[in-house]
């Protein structure tokens, strides 16, 4: 456009969808891409989510999770991949760990603050890598009781 | 794909620890009787133990323990290490440092690494008691790494803060979660790297984000449950005392920063804890916030019984070159005097007079200070520093300091003080920049030397403001310095050497390259009768800051636990 700095060309559609999939433009998915999805409320005090492992694609969905509020997360993983994988899963206390055979699912109890987000991944191989890596985003502020003691200051 | 039926169960997720061979599960219960009344004379009582982070209330970073000492230093060989690694994406993972000062009580080690790790350790096997891991947010706002300086120990309870402004409480048994509570908002930028400190019955914390725009404050907490007892601001709100050296327009005191990221030193019998603060905000752009700053740059005499600011002493007023005050001020005596010694980044060592903050003696502790001068009396001249927008200005010392957060030392028995020395220069170009929340704020771009830099181990007589001894190398100083009774003074640097000094001499006895660079507080302690040197290595944190010419240096994951041949 003119009076601006062109620094990037245009990327063409199919160099978009190759970022996403398995041995496209890259060797794996481009981390931080997929789909989001939103933990539930459970009337057991839990939020409640599921996080597949999709056939050959090695990738969690949905690939973004987001928490209302911090606090604890049941997390129901399945794996429809005909491979084995894994996760590490951020927890308070200690990270949460689970095997995946090939077809099975299991869950994991997280128990997380917020605001803010976390990683987590399959470590075997280097499937965190080729995109088995996974963000859990905690919304929300912290307590009033916590925050600073001045007017309210703008944000980005 | 398989149908719902045929799914295999995999379970429930384990703690991941379970899956480390050697994880013992649970430590002998030695914590439960340390209390205020120990920690108050522990270095005296139970020189076998460090049971609070300087080793003592008074910041003195030293040890009545001998046997390894002058002559059979030569001697000093790893008994153990314990190393850890870490698994998957953690926030500033390419700044992360083993910053800690290991506590030990009765042969249980307890220390605390970064993002959020806390380890109980066999202080004489270095086998792993217990883990606990604080899941840490990727996207907290960490001006200079992902690091902790250490934990506090008292009533059977280990006491960590938390990458995102959490203080938590933990079974000293078993790590197992007692309490947890909030004292920072990582919205606003905040966050916590500093180590608790024990007095009476309280916790007591301090937030970080004096890079951010935040109110520094420190917090006390009850031990027992967690509840608040107290917060100090370091700032004034307007019409508070000190609130007078803020513009007395707009909001800068709101943003003002004045943290207090570093571990306080304590007196008990005048009853008062010595805060240092870090540098106002923003860094390096004073035309918005005219005025001395309060209580910025300063030590912050407060009553811990209610959390109200006694007496103050600034060490640098209107602070443009981001020289925190945040190091210790170690407490001894002096012709029957109590007194106070600090090394600040401006590059001046200030003997203070601790009963009421007044000045005794300032004297300057690099070679080259061009940022301005401090004469005899305290009166601070500025002579060159960030003013004009867009133009660039060269200084020493850099905003790291002629002495980084990393501790000096005192002995009583050579009265000397042994300070870690970093002369590196800077540029910093002012840029001025509007404040949002979580967004650095600056008000400048910095550029520190990677040429012409020098570091050294000095030992200086408070009594006169003399250098006695100076170790020199080409590498500035940025790892804690340890003196003890057996004559010694030990330290590392940033190319991975870790070094023992005969105290009166400086005379190099011993050295020992652990493969990362240093910069944490060693401690010493004793289990069995025999003596040792426990030292976390692990290089990194804001090195761009402090040493841009080791960015390559390689990071660490280790601690050395050093002795003498059984």
């Amino acid at each position: 456009m003119e009076g601006e700095t062109r620094v990037t060309a245009t990327v063409d559609e199919s160099v978009m969808e190759g970022l996403a999939k398995q041995n496209g433009v890259t060797l794996g998915r481009v981390l931080g891409r997929g789909n989001v999805g939103m933990a539930e409320e459970g009337s057991d005090g839990k939020m409640h989510a599921t996080v597949r492992i999709p056939l050959d694609e090695l990738v969690f969905d949905p690939g973004v999770l987001i928490l209302p509020h911090a606090g604890d997360l049941e997390l129901e993983i399945i794996n429809d991949d005909n491979n084995s994988h894994c996760a590490v899963l951020p927890s308070n206390g200690d990270s949460k760990f689970i095997w995946l055979v090939n077809f099975s699912k299991g869950t994991a109890t997280l128990q997380l603050d917020g605001p803010g987000y976390y990683w987590y991944g399959s470590r075997t191989g280097n499937d965190e890598g080729r995109g088995l890596t996974g963000t859990i985003v905690v919304t929300g502020e912290v307590p009033d009781e916590a925050k600073l003691d001045r007017p309210p200051q703008p944000r980005p | 794909m398989a149908t719902e039926t045929e799914y295999v169960d995999a379970g429930e997720a384990v703690d991941f620890r379970n899956l480390s061979p050697g994880y013992v599960g649970n430590a002998p219960d030695v914590a439960k009787g340390v209390n205020y009344d120990r920690i108050l004379k522990a270095r005296e009582a139970e020189p076998h133990n460090w049971l609070t982070y300087y080793g003592g209330y008074d910041g003195q970073r030293y040890s009545l323990l001998d046997q390894i000492n002058t002559s059979n230093v030569k001697d000093l060989k790893p008994a153990w290490v314990f190393q850890c690694g870490s698994v998957g994406m953690h926030s500033g993972a390419s700044t992360y440092s083993f910053e800690a000062s290991p506590l030990v009580v009765d042969g249980v080690m307890y220390v605390t690494g970064w993002d959020g790790w806390m380890w109980a350790l066999d202080a004489k096997t270095g086998a792993e008691l217990w883990r606990y891991h604080r899941a840490s947010p990727y996207d907290v706002s960490l001006c200079c790494g992902n690091v902790n300086r250490g934990c506090a120990v008292a009533d059977g309870k280990v006491f960590m803060a938390t990458l995102n402004a959490h203080v938590t409480a933990l079974d000293a048994k078993t790590g197992a979660l007692v309490w947890d509570q909030v004292f920072g908002d990582v919205r606003a930028g905040e966050s916590a790297t500093v180590a608790p400190l024990i007095v009476k019955d309280m916790v007591i914390v301090g937030s970080s984000g004096g890079e951010f725009g935040v109110r520094g404050h420190a917090d006390a907490f009850k031990l027992e449950t967690g509840e608040r007892v107290w917060r100090c601001y370091m700032v004034p709100e307007p019409g508070q005392p000190g609130s007078e050296t803020w513009p007395a327009d707009g909001e800068a005191w709101a943003r003002g920063g004045g943290n207090c990221w570093i571990t306080p030193t304590y007196d008990e019998e005048l009853n008062l804890l010595y805060f240092n603060t870090g540098n106002p905000c923003p860094d390096f752009d004073g035309g918005v916030r005219e005025g001395d700053n309060l209580f910025t740059d300063s030590v912050v005499a407060v009553d811990p019984d209610t959390g109200e600011i006694k007496s103050h002493y600034q060490y640098t007023p209107h602070d443009v070159w981001d020289y925190d005050s945040t190091m210790e001020n170690i407490l001894f005596e002096m012709d029957g005097r109590k007194c106070s010694g600090h090394f600040d980044k401006n590059g001046y060592f200030f003997i203070l007079d601790r009963t009421d903050c007044s000045l005794i003696r300032v004297v300057p502790f690099v070679d080259r200070i061009t940022w301005g001068e401090i004469d005899s009396n305290g009166k601070v001249t500025a002579r060159v520093f960030p003013d004009k927008e867009g133009d660039p200005v060269h200084f020493w010392p850099g905003p790291a300091g002629a002495k980084e957060w990393t501790h000096a030392a005192y002995s009583p028995k050579t009265g000397l003080f042994y300070c870690p020395v970093q002369d590196v220069g800077a540029t910093a170009t002012r840029r001025r920049r509007d404040f949002k929340e979580s967004i650095p704020y600056w008000g400048a771009g910095v550029a520190v030397d990677t040429e012409d830099v020098s570091g050294y181990v000095s030992a200086f007589d408070p009594a006169t403001g003399q250098e006695k001894w100076r170790f020199t190398q080409e590498h500035p100083m940025t790892a804690s310095v340890l003196a003890t009774a057996g004559g010694l003074v030990l330290t590392g640097g940033p190319a991975g050497k870790y070094w023992a000094f005969n105290d009166t001499t400086g005379e190099l006895l011993w050295e020992f390259s652990c493969g990362s660079g240093h910069h944490s507080s060693p401690s010493t302690y004793s289990v069995d009768g025999r003596q040792y040197i426990a030292v976390p290595v692990g290089y990194g944190a804001w090195t761009e800051g402090f040493y841009p010419g080791a960015l390559a240096q390689a990071g660490g994951a280790a601690l050395f636990a050093f002795a003498l041949p059984e």
